[in-house]
């Protein structure tokens, strides 16, 4: 019950966080993985074609942007 | 589930950490572009006027023509004016450079001539129709 519980609510297992930030390669692709969705949905504009439509469309300089910062930055947490 | 509260805890920590770090960076971002949007003119835009502050011309000495005055070096870049005022009298001419391109008065001007005010000011608006009816027969040819 309680394993099904951590596996749904959308949080990194302990052991990858402690190893992500200690700098291992396989664990900090974990973490860019998980928050794959929520960088795109932060790195989503809104954009008009040429007849004026909105189009929602990723941001590929801001996604890649996202992503660098995130690699770098969750190296200082204290896990 | 007591043993694993420090890391739940942990967990949840660092889940929140990460999406703080990708909001502000978001933030900044759309922050730097709206800077950006705010400052930013494409050349189209510019007016023929700030289109004429960009750029300088180089003003060369062999452009120009050199008029002496009184011991003052009067230079006139338009070819068309330092024609029409060559062929000025000289005691005409001398009055006009001092007048417009000296800024003197009429009165200084008398001075330094030993002229009278007012006959410097008639030898000015002659020599003024005297221009003015050379270059617009240049400009007719």
């Amino acid at each position: 019950m309680s394993k099904q519980k951590t596996a749904t609510n959308g949080l990194l297992p302990y052991p990858v966080i402690v190893a992500a930030t200690h700098g291992d390669v396989d664990a900090i692709n974990a973490v860019l993985k998980h928050y794959e969705g929520y960088i795109c949905a932060l790195s989503t504009r809104r954009l008009y074609d040429e007849n004026g439509c909105p189009r929602m469309c990723v941001d590929e300089g801001l996604r890649r942007r996202l992503e660098a910062k995130l690699t770098v930055k969750f190296l200082i947490f204290i896990a | 589930m007591k043993p694993n509260s420090h890391e739940e805890h942990k967990r949840h920590a660092f889940d929140s950490f990460c999406k703080k770090i990708l909001r502000n960076e978001a933030r900044d971002h759309y922050d730097e572009m709206k800077r950006q949007r705010d400052r930013e003119v494409s050349f189209s835009e510019l007016l023929a006027q700030e289109m004429d502050m960009l750029f300088l011309m180089d003003k060369y000495p062999s452009e120009q023509f050199n008029f002496s005055v009184l011991g003052h070096e009067v230079a006139i870049e338009s070819e068309i004016i330092a024609q029409a005022i060559a062929a000025l009298p000289e005691e005409k001419r001398d009055i006009i450079l001092l007048a417009y391109f000296l800024d003197m008065t009429d009165g200084e001007i008398g001075a330094m001539l030993n002229l009278v005010r007012r006959t410097v000011q008639y030898k000015r608006t002659s020599s003024l129709q005297e221009l003015k009816k050379f270059m617009e027969g240049n400009v007719n040819e």
